[in-house]
């Protein structure tokens, strides 16, 4: 590449360095054979883009999907029927065994397009498509939107029948709401009849009850001891205690 | 057809619909490779340089037949390339969040990447030094420099003064060598 002498000069004018061995050679490289594949590809990109009747374009519309993919890739094209992917044996032929036991088939019903059409099961319309149902008893027409509906209060109910069971339920099993039937008399009955004792504590935390122990009681659960081991067990507890006998 | 064939004689071909496509391809193999080059300096890596370069003939399929013959149709070309490549950068800086510093370090780094490229070499230093400069200037100097472009027809692609491009230059060669004297 050579500059002409007018620009040539005028880089000498402005920057020598850059003017002292002409142009500075293009160091980028680019993948070979890119501009003699370049109006193909823009020529085929423009066709894709625009539905206008390019020659190119009526080439590609035409052809069939194996004779396309052939010409775009052999490669491909030799792999396009390879599944790498298995099924278990004789999986196809028992598919309609499997779905006749499932009961997903009625009998004498057929799953043709003219039978089973397309509608949109949130107009609740299906009636007005096949009449033939509606005027027949035995076939029940299903309205999605009703369904909701029915569905929506179901859940109300539930949820407000729930509600109140916890609330009942809470209050019977709460132990302080079942004594406030006892009276206080019966209360005072009760302890004293069965030599229960019930301290208050400071706090509630520290509530506590202790049973009375008569001294034959006490004599019989120290029998087995020793009056040795009883004297070694003495000065281990707290003075304001007490002594056993 | 001829490769002699001269620009207006392919923009008559381009308007007979038996023959648009094949004077538009010729058009494309003329300008090719010009394009691509002035658009591969500007953004440095392959791919993003064939897709705008594809972006370009579209555009130029879309438009040639409202394209008034009172400018050159290279000079025509190119400013729809230079725009592209602007839009394309523009694009990349939103994509990426990120500033033009960031970008244009981010082209040296694609320079310095390149399994060529060789820092002693005064080829490469001259394309790290373009990418140091703003990208007005780094049109101007491009199109002076590599594809000679005179000032009056840079002025029709840039829509600025030839004056003003003069002076735009002078500062983009001086900071270039400045840059390669410098690294």
């Amino acid at each position: 590449m050579e500059w002409s002498n007018e620009i040539l000069t005028e880089i000498q004018e402005i920057a020598p360095l850059l003017g002292k061995s002409g142009p500075a050679r293009n160091p980028y490289t680019l993948p070979v054979g890119f501009f003699e594949n370049f109006p193909e590809i823009l020529m085929l990109r423009i066709c894709m883009d625009s539905a206008e009747g390019l020659e190119i374009g009526k080439k590609i519309t035409d052809i069939s999907s194996p004779q396309e993919i052939i010409e775009i890739s052999p490669l491909l094209a030799g792999l396009q029927h390879k599944t790498t992917y298995q099924v278990p044996e004789g999986y196809f032929e028992s598919m309609n065994t499997m779905i006749s036991d499932s009961g997903m088939l009625y009998e004498n019903a057929s799953l043709t397009p003219e039978f089973a059409p397309v509608v949109q099961i949130s107009s609740g319309k299906i009636a007005n498509i096949y009449p033939e149902l509606k005027d027949s008893g035995k076939n029940k027409v299903f309205n999605f939107s009703r369904v909701l509906k029915y569905s929506v209060a179901a859940c109300v109910i539930a949820l407000l029948g729930l509600t109140l069971f916890n609330l009942n339920h809470r209050s019977i099993t709460d132990p302080i709401n079942g004594l406030t039937t006892v009276s206080d008399q019966d209360m005072a009955n009760y302890l004293d009849a069965d030599d229960i004792h019930w301290t208050p504590g400071v706090s509630s935390t520290s509530e506590t009850a202790s049973v009375e122990f008569s001294d034959n009681d006490i004599h019989e659960l120290f029998s087995n001891v020793s009056d040795d081991e009883l004297e070694q067990y003495v000065p281990s507890l707290p003075l304001n205690k007490g002594s056993v006998n | 057809m001829a490769e002699q064939t001269t620009d207006t004689e392919l923009l008559a071909l381009y308007r007979e619909p038996a023959t648009r496509e094949k004077a538009f391809t010729e058009i494309v193999k003329k300008y090719q490779q010009r394009l691509y080059w002035h658009i591969r300096r500007m953004l440095v890596d392959h791919e993003d340089s064939n897709d705008v370069l594809q972006n370009v003939f579209i555009r130029v399929w879309n438009a040639l037949g409202g394209f008034r013959e009172d400018a050159q149709l290279y000079t025509w070309l190119y400013r729809i390339a230079t725009n592209e490549c602007l839009t394309f950068i523009e694009q990349q800086k939103r994509k990426a969040s990120v500033s033009l510093n960031e970008l244009e370090s981010g082209l040296s780094n694609k320079i310095k990447a390149d399994k060529e490229f060789d820092a002693n070499k005064l080829e490469w230093k001259l394309q790290l030094a373009i990418q140091q400069l703003p990208e007005k200037q780094r049109v101007v100097f491009m199109l002076r420099y590599y594809d000679e472009m005179p000032y009056e027809e840079m002025s029709r692609v840039l829509e600025t003064s030839a004056g003003a491009l003069k002076a735009s230059y002078h500062h983009a060669a001086k900071k270039i060598e400045e840059f390669i004297l410098n690294h």
